[in-house]
């Protein structure tokens, strides 16, 4: 645990550092991923959710494949 | 020390977080123009809406843990307390970070955590 903590202080990363009221959930992802020296914990954290997102854009855009497969396209210009 | 700033709430989060974000100036929104979204509960479905939109994909929504707001209130320099240490990732992400870093920063004791790591 000390152990840990001495090497959290020895490389902090802008997205340990940065602090004060510019940053919020709509930047902060942001100055992660251009941050050239992200510490070990930020690193984890971004590389699990850029997969996340990765994947959840991977389906949305099978979806969006399976909606207009041709039959449902015929479906949807009939309907409207 | 949240004066214009907007909050969205995850269910997940408790009243006196809440009670505290506006006492210092923040307001209550909603979660498209927040610009802090907190929550105590990666599975509350509140929060799953979040992991699921597009601003999550496209990096314009990250979720903080609302023990930020404590870590704030229980710091004597405001705004000494970064922000980048309370991401809360989705929980199915949870377990294989942990396994990689140890506990998150919100699992650990918060008295700790305020002398050993926030006042710079
Ligand atoms: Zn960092």
């Amino acid at each position: 645990e000390t152990d840990n903590c001495s090497k959290m202080l020895r490389y902090r990363c802008s997205g340990c550092i940065a602090v004060g009221k510019s940053l919020n959930s709509r930047n902060f992802s942001k100055l992660l991923h251009c941050c050239p020296y992200q510490c070990d914990r930020h690193k984890v954290i971004v590389e699990a959710e850029d997969r996340y997102k990765s994947e959840l854009r991977k389906s949305l855009i099978c979806n969006k494949k399976i909606l207009l497969t041709p039959r449902r396209r015929h479906q949807l210009s009939s309907e409207s | 020390m949240f004066q214009g700033q907007r909050g969205w709430f995850c269910g997940s989060v408790s009243h006196d977080l809440r009670q505290y974000w506006v006492a210092e100036g923040g307001t209550i929104s909603d979660p498209r123009v927040a610009d802090f979204l907190f929550s105590c509960d990666a599975s509350h479905p509140d929060t799953l809406r979040i992991y699921q939109s597009l601003d999550y994909i496209e990096d314009n929504a990250t979720v903080f843990h609302a023990c930020y707001l404590s870590a704030v209130a229980n710091a004597e320099i405001k705004n000494s307390v970064a922000l980048g240490h309370f991401i809360l990732p989705p929980a199915s992400l949870q377990k294989e970070i942990r396994r990689k870093i140890g506990s998150f920063i919100w699992e650990q004791d918060q008295h700790f955590l305020i002398e050993k790591h926030f006042i710079r």
